[in-house]
């Protein structure tokens, strides 16, 4: 195994993780503009409407549609595992609407945002990572875990008490069931994430079919919620004039979760996904900078939100250079070779995929598949636009700039990087 | 190299697998609790 290779992949999967935070907070500003007065199972299809889209024609933009029928081929199974892991992100997503309605934001978000320690403890138990790291590295993805616990508490705390989101006397014991279970669904996720890219998957290939599952139990659970079609194709109607924005996020969505992908493949799930969990703050600073949220929470408020700003800060930080030791990467080719030797796959394969290399049909290779997954999605978004209302809620567009360019240079710096060091393997 | 056609046996026989679809199943029984 090429150390110094894997050790520059590592420092590209940091990179992804802060990206992927970027833009899955970001991915909340539109839904801002329109949620009010819709049923929230209604607001998680929609979304997921436009993830499907996007997950469908950004990956066959990047490899080919051919790319993922090859990944398909050499791994089966895997097929099997994003389908599952699209099933627990949707009922996570589903529980976490029950449990805001039942407790509150500000218990119910620090509940289930023990998402990442759990995914720590899959990653350690299951997959040998921080095997072999010492102590200082230890201490560094675990103290960092728990800094970023605790100011995504603090964050949770102001937001809510912002929003007067204090729970509107539901059952309690209801709410905190909810927002664990969400949190414990989330934090098992990533064992099919882990698995995948431990076996070669490409992580554009398994958003293709995590997709697959998340729309699919989405689409039951927003049936069982609402009452069957016919009462979901009205709360659809009501929402049309909102569902371009829905869409929209969605699409955002996409673009951070496939970096949070390439960060669990290149920087393990124990560092990636806390990483990306900073996503809370941009969601605070899109939430105070463009939409003028926590006006008048006061100095106890604002300190909240420094002081939890500066401990998710730290924590990132913390965890970014707690980077995997020569050890430690040793001890996850173990894990690799142990999945290639149970599922029958080239150890060779699974080695250079690891390793970055692209492999397979070549990047350029295009199908007319490809581009009718793209007019198809161009032409859905696009009916969704001429359908949309514009939102009446005021927007600081200078804000508005500030943050894209700031989304648009992190997507640019991870997204050369990953053509340059991976080819997007 | 294990035989075309075997990954089926091999993912069921694989604790892994068993850990997410037991939390999905939890996860449900919660939901269905909780509505």
């Amino acid at each position: 195994m090429k150390t110094g290779r894997l050790a520059r992949l590592e420092g590209l999967g940091i990179l992804c993780g802060f990206a992927a935070g970027a833009w899955l907070g970001a991915a909340e500003a539109p839904t801002k503009l329109v949620v009010v007065g819709l049923a929230p199972v209604v607001v998680s299809l929609a979304m997921v409407v436009g993830v499907f889209f996007a997950r469908w024609t950004i990956p066959a933009l990047i490899h080919g549609t051919a790319s993922i029928g090859a990944d398909l081929r050499r791994t089966p199974h895997l097929v099997v595992w994003a389908i599952l892991a699209g099933c627990l992100w949707a009922v996570a997503n589903t529980l976490t609407v029950y449990a805001i309605r039942d407790i509150g934001l500000s218990i119910a978000f620090p509940l289930w945002n023990s998402n990442s320690l759990l995914g720590i403890l899959w990653g350690v138990v299951f997959f040998n990572e921080l095997r072999g790291a010492g102590r200082s590295r230890w201490l560094g993805v675990l103290g960092g875990a728990a800094l970023m616990f605790g100011g995504a508490t603090l964050l949770a705390l102001a937001s809510a008490a912002a929003a007067g989101s204090a729970g509107s006397g539901g059952n309690p014991r209801h709410g905190i069931a909810a927002a664990l279970m969400a949190g414990m669904l989330w934090g098992t996720m990533y064992i099919p994430y882990r698995k995948a890219y431990l076996t070669g998957m490409n992580p554009l290939s398994f958003v293709t079919f995590f997709t697959v599952g998340e729309l699919g139990m989405m689409s039951i659970l927003a049936l069982a919620v609402t009452g069957g079609g016919s009462a979901l194709w009205h709360e659809l109607e009501l929402a049309r004039p909102a569902l371009f924005w829905l869409l929209v996020g969605g699409f955002i969505w996409v673009v951070g979760d496939l970096l949070q992908q390439f960060a669990a493949k290149y920087a393990g799930i124990s560092r990636g996904i806390p990483l990306s969990n900073t996503n809370q703050l941009w969601g605070l600073a899109w939430g105070i900078l463009v939409f003028g949220e926590l006006h008048g929470i006061g100095g106890a408020g604002y300190a909240r939100v420094i002081g939890g700003s500066l401990l998710m800060a730290l924590g990132a930080g913390a965890i970014a250079f707690a980077s995997a030791s020569e050890r430690e990467h040793e001890w996850w080719r173990v894990a690799a070779e142990r999945e290639s030797q149970r599922y029958g796959i080239d150890p060779a394969w699974v080695q250079a995929r690891l390793l970055g290399d692209a492999a397979g049909p070549g990047p350029r290779q295009r199908r007319p598949l490809d581009w009718l997954f793209l007019v198809v999605a161009t032409l859905v978004f696009g009916a969704a636009a001429l359908v949309a209302r514009a939102p009446a809620i005021r927007v600081a567009w200078v804000w508005v700039g500030v943050l894209a360019v700031a989304l648009v240079i992190l997507l640019f710096a991870a997204g050369i990087r990953l053509w340059r060091d991976t080819e997007f393997s | 190299m294990t035989p075309r056609g075997s990954w089926w046996r091999a993912m069921l026989g694989d604790v892994h697998f068993w850990v997410p679809v037991a939390v999905l199943v939890l996860g449900l029984l919660v939901l269905r609790w909780v509505r």
